[in-house]
């Protein structure tokens, strides 16, 4: 039996979820130019938000989505303006040193709050699969998949359609000049790491039901991210799509293909990004050819 | 002159803090407590700790006439945190008993520290052999939790005589050292046992997606599948397994188809589950006739329990609390806190606990006190456990899952 199709649809479902986890990141570094290095807590608080929705009222993860991304994009905004705009033009190693306590303080506090216990929501859809033949396509990972490709789209036409689109754009182009035309970049700023939390929590409403949730799990999803966002080119959207696939089907195809693949297949597909970025080292669409 | 008088104020008030100090650690008995107060174990510390502090409560707090201080240490979920913990706790804090920690690698990491005084120690956790393996020969090492090859030798043992023999076996197992560290266990007593084993898997620990893992295995048409991963993986495995549909007649977890945390993560798909264990909420166990207010029937232990801390108790919580209470029984015993004398009162302790009879006796891996050894294994049906093995013990018998 070939293991060809089943390869591909999984590799595919596995890309959206990657695609949604990295583009928030990408998005916050190409305005910003800080690495978020507290994302994967973003993913995590989502994942407790719709977590909690469903065990307490009841909320499907996919409803209880909007709202968790509004309150973790609101609360990192509110972080923003308190701690991180205050290193905006510190070096880089400060900046790193805060996120990084950041995303060590809120791993604590979801610890101290949640406890350590693992969780995940059992929906209905997260247990079924459409059968075709030998095929297999999990109902969850399907719907986690049409989730993320539609917030990116909307991610897509808000920065081309909307006026606050297109000075985020503006603002990742170059700030100065962004300011001389009048934008606020300060708010820009503000606004597109709200954004990068939100997608950050949407991520983790829909690996609510696909994954375990522990207040450490963002740490894993965030050097995931990382790598994509370098694989795709730092500050690139279209280019994080881009390798958030590459690295999906790197990863599917070394867990069918190669005996014990499963337990190799992160380390291949690392290799992978050492191997692109040997031979382009502003990653597949790197900042200078984005297309933002 | 007046500098004079200060000195010598200063002299009489630090001998006088002096004096109280020596008077406080006469007046206290002091237990050290290493264990995952916080990072990726927390979930493990945070048991040991409740399980510790009921167990201190329940004896009264005091031995004799003595307070018993119980100095908790947060070791980080962190090798290099929990040495510091260990060494601080016996070098400066000077304690001769110690409880924890609970993770296998944060429990490997202070042996050394250990060794350097080594202190009475009891652990409630770490089923890694590389302990047992450690620790050979050691008078004052105690363990109260089943080592690693426990669960795959009582498991493979209940699985042949439900089953028969020429059954075949796949494998998966994480990354880590937990599931390296089992996997020969699992083969050895599986082969053992009659088993033919058709596929060993290696998946990584947090692995996004399972299924090529699940699609190889469904190929070879095992009739058993034996998941040595740690609860975050086992989660996502159980689920993984069930929308797959593999129509594999049995499924074999490690430590954590017991677990609430579990069952409530995976739903429906934690449904006919096997595991092993020493402990599962609701068994029937009597109580120590003698010592009946500090080892209760499991019944009145677990209302007791869920009566303090509006939760059900999990396996960590039963294994810490009655460790703890061993400890505090054998220095009471021993009328000593000398570590030598409490060593032999624990060798002699025979109680009716929670976890079954307390005799510590030694391994074929050559540790020289191991309690507990009399493994249940069980299968979830529904939201119920059936007791499978030993035979004497079982409710029910084996259900292969369509």
């Amino acid at each position: 039996m070939s293991f060809f199709w089943q390869c591909l649809i999984d590799s595919l479902l596995l890309g959206g979820l990657y695609s949604l986890m990295s583009i928030g990141l990408s998005l916050g570094f190409g305005v910003t130019r800080i690495i978020n290095f507290a994302h994967g807590e973003m993913i995590m608080f989502g994942a407790y938000g719709a977590y909690f929705a469903s065990i307490l009222l009841g909320v499907d993860p996919l409803l209880s989505l909007p709202l968790v991304a509004i309150v973790v994009a609101v609360t990192a905004a509110v972080l923003f303006k308190a701690l991180i705009e205050k290193v905006l033009n510190a070096p880089h190693i400060n900046q790193i040193l805060l996120l990084f306590g950041i995303s060590l303080a809120l791993q604590n506090v979801a610890a101290i709050l949640w406890t350590g216990d693992a969780r995940s929501v059992a929906t209905p859809y997260s247990l079924t699969a459409f059968e075709f033949e030998t095929l297999l396509v999990p109902h969850g990972r399907v719907i986690a998949f049409v989730v993320a490709i539609i917030l990116i789209i909307a991610l897509f036409c808000w920065l081309r359609l909307s006026e606050l689109g297109r000075a985020t754009r503006a603002v990742a182009e170059n700030g100065q000049a962004a300011t001389l035309m009048g934008i606020n970049v300060s708010r820009m700023y503000m606004l597109s790491f709200g954004i990068n939390a939100a997608l950050g929590a949407a991520t983790g409403a829909i690996s609510s039901f696909l994954l375990t949730i522990t207040p450490f799990m963002g740490f894993h999803m965030l050097a995931k991210a990382f790598a994509i966002v370098v694989l795709g080119g730092l500050g690139s959207v279209p280019g994080t799509i881009i390798g958030a696939f590459a690295l999906a089907f790197a990863e599917t195809w070394v867990s069918y293909y190669v005996p014990e693949g499963n337990g190799w297949a992160e380390g291949v597909a690392f290799i992978v990004l050492l191997f692109v970025l040997t031979i382009r080292p502003k990653g597949i669409l790197g900042q200078a050819e984005a297309v933002h | 002159m007046s500098s004079l008088i200060k000195c010598f104020r200063i002299s009489v008030a630090l001998a006088g803090a002096l004096a109280s100090t020596h008077a406080t650690a006469q007046d206290t008995i002091r237990i050290g407590a290493p264990l995952e107060l916080s990072g990726r174990f927390v979930a493990y510390g945070a048991q040991g700790k409740r399980g510790v502090e009921m167990a201190v409560d329940v004896y009264g707090g005091k031995i004799g006439n003595r307070k018993i201080e119980v100095l908790f240490r947060d070791v980080q979920s962190n090798n290099q945190a929990a040495v510091t913990a260990f060494t601080e706790l016996t070098q400066q804090e000077k304690v001769d008993f110690v409880i924890g920690p609970i993770a296998s690698g944060i429990v490997a990491a202070s042996v050394p520290a250990w060794r350097q005084s080594k202190p009475l120690w009891i652990v409630g956790g770490s089923s890694s052999t590389q302990l047992e393996d450690a620790m050979k020969g050691e008078q004052l090492f105690f363990h109260t939790y089943p080592w690693a090859y426990q669960y795959h030798e009582s498991t493979a043992k209940m699985l042949s005589e439900a089953m028969g023999k020429s059954k075949k076996v796949a494998i998966i197992y994480s990354d880590g050292a937990y599931g390296r560290e089992q996997l020969p266990w699992a083969k050895e007593f599986y082969t053992k046992n009659g088993f033919s084993i058709v596929a060993t898997e290696l998946v990584r620990e947090g692995a996004a997606d399972l299924n090529p893992v699940l699609q190889k295995i469904r190929l070879t048409r095992p009739d058993v599948l034996v998941g040595i991963v740690q609860t975050t993986d086992g989660i996502q495995l159980a689920k993984q397994v069930h929308v797959a549909k593999l129509n594999i007649p049995v499924l074999v977890g490690t430590a954590y188809p017991q677990l609430q945390e579990w069952s409530q993560a995976t739903g429906e798909a934690a449904d006919g589950w096997i595991g092993a264990t020493t402990y599962l909420p609701g068994m029937k166990r009597a109580g120590d006739p003698k010592l009946s207010k500090l080892f209760p029937s499991l019944t009145d232990w677990e209302a007791d329990f869920k009566k303090r801390y509006n939760r059900e108790p999990e396996f960590l919580d039963v294994t810490n609390y009655t460790s703890m209470m061993l400890l505090l029984v054998a220095i009471e015993r021993a009328g000593s806190t000398d570590k030598e004398k409490v060593a032999k009162q624990l060798t002699t302790l025979n109680i009716q606990t929670m976890l079954g009879t307390s005799n510590f006796v030694s391994t074929p891996g050559g540790a020289l006190h191991q309690a507990f050894n009399d493994m249940v294994v069980f299968q979830r049906v529904g939201d119920k456990f059936v007791v499978l093995y030993p035979a004497d013990a079982a409710d029910g018998k084996l259900k292969l899952k369509q």
